[in-house]
């Protein structure tokens, strides 16, 4: 619509991540740089897992409004990548465990944010045309930063030699969540075609559950021993 | 100044290229990205005439559009853009908008007119000559009715009419709420088309027996007009006059063809291009033939001048004449003829003469006799209407349906007769009134008709749309190429000092209709974004509250283990 109206969903997108650098005290750790690390990982990661689908995953050419199922469950297997990726920052960093999970995602996600939104505001939100799904889309973002810091945790948890037996099956289950997600997701519009909005609160719902549960036992480990 | 700049400029790039990239990159961004094209809804528009006639300006002025849409209801129309359908449209209405000056009027035409009621359309067509008869500063649009046009038209019209008392708060929700719609057409503002050369054409029969024979001319134009060039099909007016002239050519070339049907009159037809901007293309051929050539057809012996206009519909012929015509003169004996074919032969049809005076204080000439009798030329014009002054002559209603080809192959046999009855002489010999000429082989083809009616009214052909490498005229050209001998094509250009007409570009366009919110909507926006930023602040600052309450749930499980 205007430039305010772009504006208005970049403070929306972008604010939220800056509150949360802020708040964490990455800000203190002087961490800056090593959020910019992990967002090369995640581009990185990205190209290998672009060049993967490109490679194995032929266009799908059935009939349109047909869901072709198993296809879109092999490609979100591929999102296993993000869980990689996520890792190898961690690894790669040395600190406490909220230290490293807030790193990696805090990067992850703003990297993100940056590749993936930040052109379609520019280009849509400026135009003449008003449209919700900028608004949209910069919830939207929101709501991924919440996914991606409970992903680091989780993957964080899954990855720690100290992990009691009994955790073992609910973090495997939240790290299936966390990777197919965007694939339910998909599934739940295309069963009860959902409207834009509607999909937005039942994706901040899912999410914020996972996200819940992921504090939950992060915070059982933490304090067991 | 300019010089520090500079410096300062080679610093930053000398110094760290990455600083450069910073600065650059969204400089550029914001300097090359272009707002992207993707509108809510993209349609073909239709502008208003736009001409000027002997110095005279008509129709709308201008072809720019970017406003907000209103319907007639809203209460500030000052540059709006009004959108009103056929149905609801009034005069008054259309008043209305332009004295509280609208920026520009759309009107929404339904995709089928013969469905609309018949009042609706007399009253449309009636109100045409009105819209153009001054000019209008702003640009007016013609639309074509489809489902998202009237979505668009049904949600302009809800926002346009409840903002009356409304309080303040409903106001607000109804801003949040409400779609308005940004209309932008896309094309540049309407320029005159200079050296614009509107085509005429003619051809012969030649008579047979003598040097100075009489000549008779048949006169038709081709061109169409209606409010909008590019919606004026012109079937009945003048299609149907246009197609009898083809019958007719393709009849007489048939009897001259036979040396004993080959009679003593040379037949001239005549198809004329800009016959709806007076007569241009007949008066460019009559000065051209009358004072510029030494030997000319319309020069010696010209019988009468017959002009056909209007005729495809109506249970009656009227004989428009600007001077009734004496007794012993070939006019007068086509007159009688044409009374007594109708009178035999078809005894339900009436016949009658009008008569009318040329008046040249007028702008413009009534019908195009009257361009032949200015130069002394014995001329008439057969037509249905009784009148020139009716708006189907000049009205984007007339269209197919308007054509009924009975009616019009009947007018067609009546003037074939009597010209027939003129050229043989047959009443002097003893003819009787019902002698059918034209009969078996001879007679009129309906097909043939009704196919030549169905082309001419499957396109525009209103006088700006019809240049010189137009379908139309080639088409035109190769139909009297078949029957007739030495067809000249007439190409006339209004004169560059002192145009007697200028015909103006961009008559079709594709119009957006974005959608759009209210400034005061952006403001709400940010007042409420800036809220969510606020509780997203308090939740990260208080997430220790959450962090705590969940170690005071997970404790009593830590400590069963």
């Amino acid at each position: 619509m205007t430039l305010f109206h772009f504006g208005n969903c970049f403070a929306l997108a972008y604010f939220p991540y800056f509150i949360t650098y802020k708040c964490s005290g990455l800000s203190e750790y002087n961490a800056f740089w090593k959020c910019v690390q992990a967002g090369a990982t995640y581009l990185f990661v990205q190209l290998c897992k672009m060049l993967f689908l490109a490679t194995f995953f032929p266009t799908w050419e059935g009939g349109a409004g047909v869901y072709d199922f198993v296809g879109e469950f092999m490609k979100a297997t591929v999102d296993l990548a993000d869980l990689l990726g996520l890792h190898l920052v961690m690894s790669r960093n040395a600190g406490k465990g909220e230290y490293k999970i807030m790193v990696a995602a805090m990067g992850w996600a703003t990297a993100e944010l940056v590749m993936s939104r930040c052109l379609p505001l520019w280009v849509g939100a400026r135009g003449i045309e008003f449209d919700w799904k900028y608004i949209q889309m910069s919830f939207d973002s929101n709501i991924s930063l919440v996914h991606y810091i409970a992903m680091a945790a989780v993957v964080w948890m899954f990855t720690r030699y100290d992990l009691p037996k009994s955790f073992r099956l609910p973090v495997t289950v939240l790290l299936a969540l966390c990777v197919y997600k965007s694939f339910l997701m998909e599934l739940f519009i295309h069963a009860f075609v959902l409207g834009s909005w509607t999909v937005l609160l039942v994706k901040a719902v899912l999410t914020g559950a996972i996200s819940l549960c992921s504090l939950l036992l992060f915070v059982s480990l933490v304090h067991s021993n | 100044m300019f010089e520090e700049a500079s410096e300062v400029f080679d610093n930053m790039f000398k110094s760290s290229f990455p600083l450069t990239f910073i600065v650059f990159i969204p400089a550029v961004l914001i300097l090359v990205s272009p707002l992207p094209a993707e509108a809510a809804h993209e349609f073909t528009v239709y502008r208003m005439q736009q001409y000027d006639l002997q110095g005279q300006p008509y129709g709308t002025r201008n072809a720019i559009l970017n406003t907000e849409a209103r319907t007639v209801e809203a209460e500030v129309l000052s540059r709006r853009c009004v959108i009103m359908r056929l149905v609801d449209f009034s005069y008054d209405k259309y008043q209305k908008a332009l004295r509280q000056s609208a920026g520009a009027v759309v009107i929404i035409l339904p995709q089928n007119m013969s469905s609309m009621p018949q009042d609706i359309v007399q009253q449309f067509m009636e109100l045409e000559p009105e819209m153009l008869s001054t000019e209008t500063i702003v640009p007016v649009y013609f639309a074509m009715e489809d489902d998202e046009l009237l979505s668009i038209y049904t949600q302009t019209l809800t926002s346009s009419s409840s903002q009356g008392a409304l309080s303040a708060a409903e106001v607000l929700l109804h801003t949040a709420t409400a779609n308005g719609f940004q209309m932008v057409t896309s094309g540049a503002q309407s320029k005159a088309m200079s050296d614009w050369a509107i085509t005429s054409l003619e051809g012969r029969l030649t008579g047979v027996g003598g040097e100075d024979l009489p000549t008779i001319v048949v006169v038709a134009h081709y061109d169409s007009f209606g409010v909008a060039p590019w919606l004026s099909y012109g079937a009945d007016s003048n299609g149907s006059g246009v197609s009898m002239l083809l019958e007719l050519a393709r009849l007489f070339s048939k009897l001259y063809t036979y040396k004993r049907t080959h009679a003593g009159y040379n037949l001239l037809f005549f198809v004329s291009g800009g016959g709806k901007f007076n007569y241009q293309g007949t008066k460019r051929w009559l000065e051209d033939n009358l004072d510029h050539t030494d030997s000319s057809l319309l020069q010696d012996n010209v019988a009468f001048v017959l002009c056909l206009d209007t005729l495809g519909n109506g249970d009656a012929l009227h004989l428009h004449v600007s001077k009734p015509p004496k007794e012993g003169t070939p006019q007068y004996a086509l007159l009688k003829e044409l009374e007594t074919v109708a009178a035999s032969q078809y005894p339900g049809m009436k016949f009658s003469m009008v008569h009318k005076k040329i008046n040249l204080a007028d702008d413009m000439l009534a019908w195009e006799h009257e361009r032949f009798g200015i130069r002394r030329l014995p001329a008439f014009t057969l037509s249905h209407l009784p009148s020139h002054r009716l708006a189907q002559r000049s009205s984007i209603m007339d269209v197919r349906p308007h054509v009924d080809i009975e009616k019009l192959s009947r007018n067609t046999k009546v003037v074939a007769e009597a010209l027939a009855r003129v050229i043989y002489n047959l009443t002097e010999k003893g003819a009787s009134g019902d002698l059918h000429i034209f009969t078996e082989q001879m007679q009129v083809q309906e097909e043939h008709l009704s196919a030549m009616v169905d082309w001419l009214s499957a396109q525009p052909r209103a006088a700006q749309l019809v240049d010189k490498d137009s379908s139309v005229v080639s088409t035109l050209e190769y139909h009297v190429g078949r029957y007739l001998k030495d067809v000249k094509k007439h190409y006339i250009k209004a004169d560059k000092r002192d145009p007697e007409f200028v015909f103006y570009d961009q008559l079709k366009q594709t119009m957006n209709a974005y959608r759009v919110k209210p400034a005061i909507f952006d403001l709400l926006l940010a007042v409420c974004i800036a809220a969510y930023l606020g509780a997203m602040y308090f939740a990260i600052q208080n997430f220790g509250m959450l962090y705590s309450i969940a170690r005071r749930v997970t404790q009593p499980k830590v400590k069963a283990h």
